[in-house]
């Protein structure tokens, strides 16, 4: 009951906020982003926390969301909303075709591997050239502002389509791992041969995970397309800037846990946004370089993630407000 | 939170930072202790400062801190009460999205009469949709076709666009072949498979198929390659008699290194990029004499002025740095005109004029004219040739300042 | 015939590939760290054999040595202070620590150094000789001996002296070993200290035609991941033959597709083979 409405206060809050922002304004675009990429660790989530696959390979599904429904929105004109959900069915279908291969993987395996798919997809965007647009990249074209054609003038709106696709995908993500899908995942992680023994399909229950997980931040390539508005191979298939920045962030705030990727996006994020303000223009290179400091610091402090900070703050007030 | 301007001045804090920048700035030249009259101009300066592109966007944000300290040293822009300008410098990183993002802190930070960047062409796309959308006009030298291909009104390119400067790649080689006597019908053209690279060798295309000539060579590599042997095994096999590379450094030594093991001597004209930076030169010693590039302009055209620069920087002016020199200048002119530093003002100023003198001398026509798109309509592209540790431009004729060598 | 010269380039460049990689693997086999930051000190060895270069006139051959004993260094404090503190944590926290250290060390080159592209003249670097009609570029040649002779001289290290067989006791089993009295930490330090050592090593050697920026090892991270896990993570043998194999796939792939394609062609290869055999070509599952 508790959790529930401290549930309820943070969302109404988190819902409030785009409404105290400029709407014109950078922290609203830095909200949106943030929101953004924690619903994308929140995919990622998925198969990196609950089924313990660290995947460094998930640009690859995100970038084809990316691309299915602005190109289906440049040469047929057809509106991003249905064009996110073909994107999020290819996603799927290639986070199927990737799981097969990398299924019998061990850990550190599955992630280069995944890698170097993502690697894989990039290569072929800037390749296909006809259907891409190449290495030029592709700019979501200018139609007049309405919600069924997902465009809009000014950046609230993105902001919340960003909260709600938040509050979607850790819906998703809760209902897993509370879940009998959650369970089998647990066993696997913990034992897959014995798992096996007692009658868990590790196969299919790994690749509902991966399916999902992809399906998931495929369409979340679609708002992401909506809102930059310009994207290139690099900027969506991206290893440093998508594969590896949304691990990081479920990584930095808790792998796991529901609120891991969300706090992790909130803190860095802004953080970056933060370092590149005060420090960009002062040496070349001096904003980047304070960050990985910092983020060594964060990283060498909690292990586990910020959730673990939390954790032990909650289980001190319990102790401190109890008897 | 305190910043560094352009001058690497700290300001107490944000809210001060107008009127304490332009109060310290004006200081030496106020006699009087009244307050200093004229609101510095703020122009955001956006580059990639970090990542694979940091030369070039370090390079740039020279040129126009050359042009800025200039200006606010003869008294700033008179027209406004000598007000000066703040160069407000920011980090592009190698993101386009987190470019945009940066655009839009510094719009939203201070009132900007306009910007300058990016060098790469979709960290400039990326930031113009931004500064469309907030009505400030961007400046740029990037010259992919879609900058100018999109009916923007905000954005203003100072040089001749990819298509164009590919083309002239391929036709100023013919001319100049031909003027020594050579005839060329088979080309072979290799290019990085970055933006910048595709855009070129599309216009090289063009002019090979304009030219009847054969390409018995046409290949994409991919960016950051260690290894350029089945590049050179190809062109060596290829029968080519000119090659085409469009490059950054790494490669452009790379290919011009293996080519020389292989023995292969026909010439090459590099595209720009890692062919036209004092490093290729550092790199290759005597094996970059005579190796042409095309150029989208250079420094020898105006050396009263770039001198300037070779002085200040120690390394003489790059193409990205005179081009982002000639933004400000233009700019500058454009304020002027407008008599007012409002973004909407300028941006009009901006449209349609013809601006001439001062660091547009440097370009070629010694003028720059935007038309409807945005594209300066003045600007030819250069074919150049390094002598020594210096780049000539050799072609067309009436600008050359030296005649071409061509040796098949 | 082109089938031939590009089987020899593979092999030449793929022998770099494994020069720089073994390090990698060196790295994981003993402490189970992917060491994502192991490409910066690459960038490392390659400043270290630059500036030995400009102000000593010492060929980047020659200056190898220097570039490992200064990524030793750097990377026995490294391992010591940062890596030894996460070693009980789950590995991803471990990897993205070492992320964190690639980008200090990518953008503390950019602040010391500058960011521009440096380059060496050496006299050997446009020379190939000539094997029938066959070129062997001699850069890449002498690059491909230093490989082999620094493999060599690795592998009689881990075999031949304590320290490389205590640093294989500890892989295998770190209680065991530390009941035999080896010093578990050390032989981490040693570890990490000697495989990062190895990687500015190669990079010292590849100067010849690699120009250094600071970003320079980022163009290498993914090959040499791919590398050392197409050979099996943790086996020297497997990185050499990773290495080789990179390099002629890639060489191969260029004569049948398009040369932008290689390393599509490579993923795509790499990804059947570990589909086939989990572990690798060499690997033995840790």
């Amino acid at each position: 009951m508790k959790r529930c409405l401290a549930l309820a206060v943070v969302i109404a809050a988190a819902a409030l906020l785009p409404l105290l922002l400029d709407q014109r304004g950078y922290w609203i675009r830095v909200l949106t982003f943030t929101l953004l990429f924690a619903a994308m660790a929140q995919s990622w989530n998925i198969v990196g926390g609950l089924a313990n696959q660290t995947s460094l390979g998930h640009a690859a599904f995100f970038g084809i969301g990316a691309y299915t429904s602005t190109v289906l929105l440049l040469k047929f004109g057809i509106s991003p909303w249905l064009g996110m959900l073909a994107g999020g069915a290819l996603g799927g279908l290639a986070a199927f075709i990737i799981a097969i291969p990398t299924m019998r993987l061990q850990g550190h395996y599955f992630a280069l591997a995944t890698l170097a798919f993502g690697e894989v997809m990039r290569v072929i965007a800037n390749v296909w050239t006809s259907l891409t647009g190449g290495p030029g990249g592709l700019s979501v074209p200018f139609v007049p502002p309405g919600f069924a054609a997902y465009s809009f003038k000014l950046l609230r709106p993105h902001a919340y389509i960003a909260l709600a696709a938040l509050v979607v995908v850790t819906a998703i993500f809760e209902a897993i791992r509370r879940g009998a899908m959650g369970y089998r995942l647990r066993a696997i992680r913990q034992n897959a041969a014995a798992a096996e023994v007692i009658g868990v399909d590790t196969t299919r229950v790994k690749l509902q995970a991966a399916v999902i997980s992809g399906a998931l931040i495929a369409m979340l390539g679609t708002l992401y397309a909506q809102v930059a508005v310009f994207f290139d191979p690099d900027t969506v298939f991206g290893i440093a800037g998508i594969s590896i920045r949304i691990a990081l962030i479920a990584i930095i705030g808790g792998v796991g846990t529901a609120a891991g990727p969300i706090l992790g996006a909130f803190f860095i994020i802004p953080l970056e946004e933060l370092m590149n303000d005060l420090l960009s223009s002062r040496a070349a290179g001096l904003s980047q370089l304070v960050f990985g400091i910092i983020l060594v610091a964060v990283i060498l402090w909690q292990p586990r993630g910020f959730i673990t900070v939390l954790g032990s703050w909650r289980a001190r007030l319990s102790r401190a407000v109890a008897p | 939170m305190s910043k560094l301007n352009s001058l690497g001045i700290a300001d107490v804090s944000r809210r001060k930072l107008l009127s304490g920048t332009a109060a310290f700035l004006a200081a030496p030249f106020v006699i009087s202790s009244a307050r200093a009259e004229a609101p510095p101009v703020n122009v955001g300066v956006i580059m990639p400062l970090s990542g694979p592109n940091a030369q070039f966007g370090i390079n740039s944000r020279n040129g126009i801190e050359l042009v800025a300290d200039e200006i606010n040293a003869a008294g700033g822009i008179a027209e406004l009460g000598g007000a000066k300008i703040n160069l407000v410098v920011a980090d592009a990183t190698s993101t386009p999205t987190t470019a945009g993002t940066v655009a839009q802190r510094l719009i939203t930070q201070q009132d900007m009469t306009a910007m300058l960047g990016a060098f790469a062409s979709s960290l400039t796309i990326a930031i113009s949709e931004v500064t469309e959308r907030r009505d400030i006009p961007l400046l740029t030298m990037s010259f992919a076709d879609q900058i100018t291909g999109r009916g923007y009104k905000n954005i203003f390119q100072v040089v001749a666009k990819a298509s164009v400067i590919g083309r002239a790649q391929f036709d100023y080689t013919a001319a100049i072949a031909q003027a020594a006597g050579a005839k060329i019908d088979k080309v072979a053209i290799m290019y990085e498979d970055t933006a910048y690279g595709t855009a070129q060798a599309n216009g090289l295309r063009a002019g090979a198929k304009g030219a009847n000539v054969e390409l018995v060579m046409d290949d994409a590599y991919p960016l950051g390659i260690t290894d350029t042997t089945p590049l050179i095994n190809k062109l060596r096999g290829s029968g080519a008699q000119a090659v085409f590379p469009v490059s950054y450094l790494n490669d452009s030594l790379l290919i011009i290194r293996t080519m020389r093991q292989q023995k292969l001597t026909m010439p090459a004209i590099g595209g720009a990029a890692g062919y036209v930076i004092p490093d290729f030169e550092k790199g290759l010693g005597e094996f970059a004499e005579n190796v042409f590039s095309i150029a989208p302009a250079n420094y020898d055209l105006a050396p009263e002025l770039t001198e300037r620069f070779r002085r200040r920087f120690g390394y003489f002016m790059v193409h990205e740095a005179l081009e982002h020199a000639v933004c400000l200048e233009v700019l500058v002119q454009a304020i002027k005109k407008a008599k007012s530093a409002k973004a909407e003002d300028v941006a009009a100023a901006l449209r349609g004029a013809k601006f001439t003198g001062g660091w547009i001398n440097g370009m070629t026509g010694g003028a720059v004219q935007f038309d409807q798109s945005g594209l300066n309509v003045l600007s030819v592209p250069l074919m150049v040739q390094w002598r020594g540790k210096d780049i000539v431009t050799v072609w067309p004729k009436d600008i050359a300042r030296s005649a071409p060598v061509w040796r098949s | 015939m082109s089938f031939l010269q590009a089987i020899l380039d593979g092999l030449l460049v793929g022998g770099v590939y494994a020069v720089i990689s073994i390090g990698l693997t060196l790295v994981y086999g003993v402490m189970g760290i992917v060491n994502f930051a192991q490409a910066e000190f690459l960038t490392i060895g390659m400043f270290v054999a630059w500036f030995a270069w400009a102000f000593l006139g010492l060929d980047p051959v020659l200056a190898a040595p220097l570039s490992f004993a200064v990524a030793f260094a750097i990377g026995w404090v490294v391992q010591g202070q940062l890596i030894a503190r996460v070693l009980s944590a789950p590995s991803v926290a471990q990897i993205f620590l070492t992320v964190g250290v690639l980008i200090v060390i990518e953008n503390g080159s950019l602040l010391l150094f500058g960011s521009q592209f440096r380059s060496v003249t050496t006299s050997y670097q446009t020379i190939s000789l000539s094997l029938g009609s066959l070129f062997i570029s001699v850069p890449y040649l002498i690059a491909f001996s230093m490989s082999l002779a620094c493999g060599a001289a690795l592998w009689w290290f881990m075999r031949a002296s304590w320290f490389g067989r205590a640093m294989r006791a500890t892989a295998q089993n770190p209680s065991a070993a530390r009941l035999m009295g080896i010093d578990t930490d050390l032989m981490y330090k040693m570890a990490f200290a000697l495989g990062v050592g190895l990687t500015a090593f190669g990079g010292a050697v590849i100067l010849p035609y690699v120009t250094v920026f600071p970003g320079v090892g980022g163009q290498f991270v993914v090959l040499m991941f791919t590398v050392v896990v197409l050979g099996g993570l943790g086996s020297v043998a497997g990185a050499v033959v990773g290495g080789l194999a990179v390099g002629v796939i890639q060489a191969l792939s260029s004569l049948v597709f398009p040369i932008q394609l290689q390393n599509l062609v490579l993923f795509i290869v790499f990804i059947l083979v570990l589909a086939v055999r989990p572990q690798g070509l060499i690997g033995a599952s840790r």
